[in-house]
């Protein structure tokens, strides 16, 4: 926790700086620190479409650039820009110009759930059992377990009520949980190559 | 205590995810499409204030309404001159109010 607070330290005084020198060298070292998280929450999100998810990212950094005076503290810095992440990903998928909720949901109806370990890699069951969860499972498990945010910062990312995240993550874990069943009875170290 | 299940399944996701994404440029290509930064002038946000409540005051000066409905209301007793007062600040009062609250919402990322 204390390295967590000395990075959270960090941010702030170069969003300070940013703010009250217009400092654009700060808001660099703020993008190369944090770029490299925010794309791959993006990257997860468009479902592997790294251009859309680059292109988002970037509307992402413009947007904090713009808005760097209303960040207030109160989350962490990283929390913030998850937040516009999200944001911008939803008005891009309402716009239609990314696979939508339905194509997804599609997928989730049409795909098998893993039945048989022998000969399927975990890691590929894993993606496909993922893909079977409901849209907004898969946004909180990428956030809490993933990107290792707290349950309460997840909350804020995706504007939806604690109490929401927390049977998500728990249905989501207890699904995945069932449908990799087979792979318990595997030796340990198959399950780790 | 966490179920042991639930601690492999975490460990699996984690496993899964890629992780951050190398910047390949990325910094750079954001920092050029940087536009210059506005800076909010504050000074005529406070003139316009100043300047509306003088023109209030010049306005409402030489009326006997305002000084009425002041005095009326101070001694408790509800005027027409103290009720349009009050109506008056209460309708200013949720003016403030609502564009706080606009405000507040606008300042949400």
């Amino acid at each position: 926790m204390p390295e967590h607070d000395a990075e959270a330290r960090i941010d702030q005084a170069l969003v300070v700086r940013v703010l009250a020198d217009n400092d654009r060298l700060a808001f660099e070292r703020l993008l190369r620190r944090h770029q490299g998280k925010v794309r791959a929450q993006l990257r997860r999100l468009t479902h592997g479409d790294d251009a859309a998810a680059d292109d988002l990212a970037q509307e992402t950094f413009l947007l904090a650039w713009r808005k760097l005076d209303q960040f207030r503290g109160d989350a962490q810095f990283s929390t913030w820009l998850y937040r516009i992440a999200y944001s911008c990903f939803l008005q891009a998928h309402r716009k239609k110009t990314l696979p939508g909720s339905d194509e997804i949901d599609d997928l989730a109806e049409s795909e098998q759930p893993p039945t048989r370990p022998s000969g399927i890699d975990l890691q590929l069951d894993l993606e496909r059992a993922m893909r079977r969860l409901s849209v907004a499972e898969q946004e909180v498990l990428l956030h809490c377990v993933q990107l290792g945010l707290s349950h309460e910062e997840t909350a804020y990312v995706l504007a939806m009520p604690l109490g929401t995240v927390k049977t998500h993550a728990t249905r989501g874990k207890a699904k995945l949980k069932t449908w990799l069943a087979t792979w318990q009875s595997k030796p340990r170290e198959e399950l780790e190559t | 205590m966490n179920d042991p299940t639930d601690d492999a399944i975490d460990a699996l996701l984690r496993q899964q995810f890629e992780g951050s994404v190398a910047d390949d440029g990325f910094s750079e290509r954001v920092m050029q499409q940087l536009p210059p930064r506005r800076r909010r002038i504050a000074w005529p946000v406070w003139a316009s204030h100043l300047a509306g409540v003088a023109i209030c005051w010049l306005s409402l000066r030489s009326s006997p309404l305002l000084l009425a409905g002041w005095r009326d209301w101070a001694s408790g007793s509800l005027s027409s001159a103290a009720v349009a007062l009050l109506i008056v600040t209460a309708g200013m009062s949720l003016l403030a109010l609502g564009w706080s609250l606009t405000e507040a919402d606008d300042h949400r990322p």
